[in-house]
């Protein structure tokens, strides 16, 4: 028992630690890939840190939402890293807190916030990107629903552990045709969620182009580096829920013992890593969709989920 | 070994036509090789209506009454037609282009090839095959003349039977699937028949209609016939007589013979599907008639009206009612053809395809005028013509098996159309001409091919000779009872 | 027995991934708006059915599944889209079709509806296979079909209407290859030759169509009515 608390704040501590490491490798990757030499790996850490250091400029026409936000943004990952398998394949001592629909919900709320926020400086771009990240989160969301629906028909609950118990561990299930299906819908909604290319340009400083990274456009100091770390938290977790949850369970603990679980953790950074490499593959060799087109891009996410349900409920 | 002449004559003549011998030679190894096909399937027509089965590779290529019947029907038109062509190629469509008048009877014999291909073939994937064949040997045919609608119905053409035959084509693996379920048997239409009692009728029914769709939308059925009066007009006049005359009508065949195999299944109702389908196309073809402003379009709407009634005959069900059919097969085929004979010299005559733009034909071109009054009577279904007889078996037969609210529609529909087709036609061979127009001489194959395809029309109409009577009696018993 | 239960499995589960993916790739075909991706899905969609031919030659150890995988790899694969780059100019792949009939997001709603459709038709006639690999072709074939016809009623640009055809013809023989395994070769061979042959004369039409009225956008063609 003391075991399990011990390892969920292990699990907590590595999602938070190591969640800046993966933005790094992604950034370094995609540089890499396009024949530039890219960042250190380890340049988030020195941002995160040197934003610490700085000071904060809030403005004046801000109400509370603005100074609450950041906090929020970096909490909400946090939360929902306690209920999903991060290094170990059996449910620890807060699993049964939350199912993966209370995750969802809590992820969502880190992005309503930050919505307001960015609604809330009275800047121009504020708003109009955050309408932007409005639109395909909610055009997402149904097909966020769809999954966690299809996952949890078969087995039979929402518990992220048990699903993947149900789910994926029967090494047969991973060529239904519903499984790959649900793997192509969850790589598009990744893709949106965490605005890569196509969905929107990660790395474009033009404002009147920004969807996601609008959302941290105002802040300075602390504020901007709880809006990161907290950014690469999510995108952690989101990678988490997808490879632990719905794709390749392999790597993690079995056995309750420290060494195991530590284990985990260079395993949990291989499948992280190999994912990425298809992730800046994909987004090397896609342009960005212009913003109509993105609800075609989500709508095509759409079918697929729909199409997993129905041939899974078809038994096919 | 006839039918394997058959099949080879064609294609032998297609190639021989692309020889640059002279202008009269691809004509000429055409209306002779047609000539053959002719006597070929007339032999193999009299042999099976004595009742014996005229076989040239056991369980691939035989053919029994029906498809005998179906073969003579596409060899008389082809022979009329390849007459008709040699003067209205040269006139009209490609006056001074030999390359692409040979090209156009390589095609010719080719598309020749496929009908003929239909009923000889007696597995039923090749008989898909051949059906396939028919239309993408026909496409570069319906768009000779190269105008811009000429491709637009080519193109309304292949899409849409293409389509068609993509949906008949899983109706056919799915009978396959049914024989082989109740057993070895061959995958012929006779096998299949005696394989249809041990087939599951959901599976016959899905085969069925997907079959019924599929080729339906080949055959011109309401409502996936909207490409046939595009592709039926912008053709040359003497690839129209044998789309319009023959092709459909082996389609048809196609789906008929179908139905002895569906008998097995009364479940289905197989024949209220055939009543229904046909009453649509009739009824829907004899109100489209009315608007109609392009004549040779005239008649393509009277194509689908007369497969209609064909479908309705089957449907009507009974010795009686299949005879009507496969007698309606073989006068609309033959009128059919007569008519756009008619049409082209009309064609060759006026130069227009409009039907307000002519008037008074009786004045301009009195050999054109009286084809096309002949073909408007005789595909209308005026006696003393071949069609009226076929048209009232078919009644007859309806109204002696009780269905009169089926048989009372199909009159209506009838004589709708009847008026539909002979009003224009009446405006167009009498009245003023409106400016005087040069009178021009139709050429002498147009005319000996007006006489000669008049012929059997009228003929029919008065008398059916003994062995044809047997012929269409045999294929009538192969529908079922 | 039970190591053969297991390939049997095994072997139908990756028939089935072959067309779930089959599935998607008759999606993608509606939603693709370039031509020349549309061109590229059709091959995708090829090679997935002589993957399924393949599966099931393997199970039924028949060398005319095997064949049949050959032929369609040679023939939709390889040879028809060389056909249709070679007989239509390259300009035309280049393009987009800004405007379908419908957009594309209600396309993809309906083409859901005639999923579920094509299942539901499907279903009574399942309970007849043994096998469990008609219980996947089937449904997929019959949706591949109703699919295809969508898209070639839906688009207005000349080539994904041929493509949409030629993907029916697929869809069809999907289905084919589990509920007919042992089609006379003749006949496979002859319907391969035939869909060779669609792609030609539609290639070749396509081609006499750009040359004669200017444009491929043969959807807006409609000339030839009644008023």
């Amino acid at each position: 028992m003391a075991n399990r608390i011990f390892f969920n704040v292990i699990q907590v501590l590595v999602v938070m630690a190591l969640a800046p490491l993966v933005k790094g490798i992604l950034n370094r990757l995609k540089e890499n890939l396009q024949s530039k030499r890219g960042p250190s790996i380890f340049q988030p850490y020195r941002d995160i840190w040197k934003l610490f250091h700085k000071d904060e400029v809030v403005s004046e026409q801000s109400s509370w939402i603005f100074r609450f936000t950041p906090y929020v943004v970096f909490v909400t990952p946090i939360f929902v890293a306690l209920l999903i398998p991060v290094l170990t394949g059996y449910p620890l001592f807060f699993a049964f807190m939350g199912d993966m629909l209370g995750g969802g919900f809590i992820l969502a709320l880190g992005g309503f916030f930050a919505t307001l926020a960015a609604v809330d400086t009275a800047n121009p771009y504020g708003p109009m990107g955050a309408s932007r990240t409005r639109m395909v989160g909610f055009l997402a969301e149904p097909v966020f629903m769809i999954v966690f629906f299809t996952v949890s028909f078969v087995a039979g609950s929402t518990i992220p552990y048990i699903v993947h118990k149900h789910w994926v561990t029967p090494l047969a299930n991973f060529f239904e045709p519903s499984h790959v299906l649900l793997m192509l819908a969850f790589v598009m909604l990744i893709i949106a969620e965490g605005g890569r290319i196509p969905v929107d340009n990660p790395s474009g400083h033009f404002e009147l182009a920004m969807i996601d990274e609008s959302k941290g456009l105002e802040y300075s100091g602390r504020g901007a580096a709880l809006m990161k770390w907290g950014g690469s938290m999510k995108f952690f977790v989101l990678l988490c829920i997808f490879l632990n949850v719905l794709v390749a369970p392999w790597g993690l603990a079995r056995g309750e013992t420290l060494g195991e679980v530590l284990l985990a953790i260079p395993l949990v950074l291989v499948k992280i890593f190999v994912f990425i490499l298809i992730l800046t593959v994909i987004e090397s060799s896609f342009a960005k969709l212009r913003l109509f087109r993105i609800t075609e891009f989500l709508g095509a996410a759409f079918i697929t989920s729909v199409a997993a349900m129905i041939s899974r409920l078809l038994e096919i | 070994m006839e039918l394997i002449y058959l099949l080879i004559t064609p294609a032998l003549a297609a190639g021989l036509c692309l020889i640059p011998a002279g202008k009269k030679w691809a004509p000429a190894v055409t209306i002779l090789g047609t000539l053959a096909t002719l006597i070929l399937s007339w032999g193999a027509a009299l042999r099976t209506a004595r009742g014996e089965e005229v076989v040239a590779l056991a369980n691939w290529i035989s053919c029994d009454s029906f498809g005998a019947l179906m073969a003579l029907l596409v060899a008389f038109v082809g022979f009329t037609a390849a007459i008709f062509s040699w003067g209205y190629m040269e006139r009209i469509v490609a006056p001074n282009n030999p390359g692409k008048i040979r090209r156009y009877y390589a095609r010719y014999n080719l598309f020749l090839l496929s009908m003929l291909a239909v009923p000889i073939f007696s597995q039923v994937a090749l008989v898909w095959i051949a059906v396939e064949l028919t239309t993408l040997l026909s496409v570069f045919l319906v768009s000779f003349e190269n105008t811009p609608e000429a491709l637009e119905a080519a193109w309304k053409y292949v899409v849409l039977t293409c389509m068609g035959a993509a949906f008949a084509l899983l109706g056919v693996l799915m009978l396959y699937w049914g024989m082989s379920v109740s057993g070895p048997a061959p995958f012929t239409w006779a096998g299949l028949t005696g394989a249809s009692t041990r087939v599951p009728p959901a599976l016959l029914q899905a085969a069925f209609l997907l079959i019924l769709i599929g080729f339906g939308t080949k055959a011109g059925l309401v409502p996936l016939h909207t490409w046939l009066p595009d592709a039926h007009s912008q053709a040359p006049s003497p690839v129209c007589a044998l789309l319009s005359g023959v092709e459909t009508t082996t389609i048809l065949y196609a789906i008929l013979r179908l139905l002895p195999i569906l008998k097995a299944a009364p479940a289905i109702h197989a024949e209220k599907w055939f009543l229904t389908f046909g009453l649509l196309s009739v009824g829907a073809a004899a109100f489209l008639l009315i608007q109609v402003k392009d004549y040779k379009r005239l008649f393509a709407f009277s194509t689908v009206e007369h497969m209609g009634i064909i479908l309705v005959a089957a449907g009507l069900g009974g010795s009686a009612a299949h005879y009507g059919a496969t007698l309606q097969m073989v006068s609309h085929a033959l009128s059919k053809s007569f008519c756009f004979f008619a049409a082209g010299s009309t064609l060759l005559a006026v130069r227009s395809r409009d039907i307000s733009a002519v008037r008074g034909l009786i004045r301009t071109s009195p050999v054109a005028a009286v084809a096309l009054l002949l073909g408007g009577l005789a595909i209308a279904g005026a006696p003393p013509f071949a069609v009226f007889l076929s048209e009232i078996s078919i009644l007859k037969a309806g109204l002696a098996s009780g269905q009169y609210l089926t048989t009372g529609l199909l009159a209506v529909f009838i004589v709708i159309a009847f008026c539909g087709i002979l009003f224009p036609i009446n405006r167009m061979v009498f009245g003023n001409p409106g400016e005087p127009s040069r009178n021009r001489v139709l050429g002498a194959t147009s005319v000996i091919t007006l006489v000669l395809a008049a012929i059997p029309i009228l003929l029919f109409g008065l008398y059916i000779p003994e062995p044809l009577h047997e012929l269409l009696r045999l294929a009538a018993v192969s529908l079922g009872r | 027995m039970a190591e053969l239960n297991m390939t049997l499995s095994v072997l139908t589960k990756l028939d089935a991934l072959a067309g779930g993916l089959f599935l998607l790739t008759a999606f993608g075909l509606v939603a693709m708006r370039q031509v020349l991706a549309s061109l590229n899905l059709f091959v995708l969609q090829s090679i997935l059915l002589a993957a399924s031919a393949f599966i099931l030659g393997h199970q039924h150890d028949s060398i005319h599944l095997y064949a049949v995988a050959g032929i369609t790899l040679a023939i939709k694969a390889v040879l028809i889209p060389w056909l249709l780059r070679r007989t239509i100019s390259q300009e035309i792949y280049a393009r987009r079709e800004i405007s379908q009939v419908l957009n594309i997001p209600t396309s993809l709603l309906l083409s859901v509806a005639l999923m579920i459709l094509a299942y539901f038709i499907a279903s009574p006639l399942l309970s007849l296979g043994h096998e469990p690999f008609i219980k996947v072709n089937l449904p997929i074939g019959l949706a591949g079909l109703l699919l295809g016809a969508y898209m070639v009623m839906v688009r207005r640009e000349a080539v994904p209407q041929v493509i949409g055809i030629l993907a029916m013809e697929n869809g069809a023989f999907f289905a084919g290859v589990a509920i007919a395994p042992d089609l006379p070769l003749i006949a496979e061979l002859a319907a391969a030759f035939d869909v060779l042959i669609i792609a030609l004369v539609m290639g070749l039409l396509t081609r006499r169509i750009h040359e004669r009225v200017g444009t491929t956008a043969v959807g807006r063609m409609t000339s030839l009515k009644e008023e």
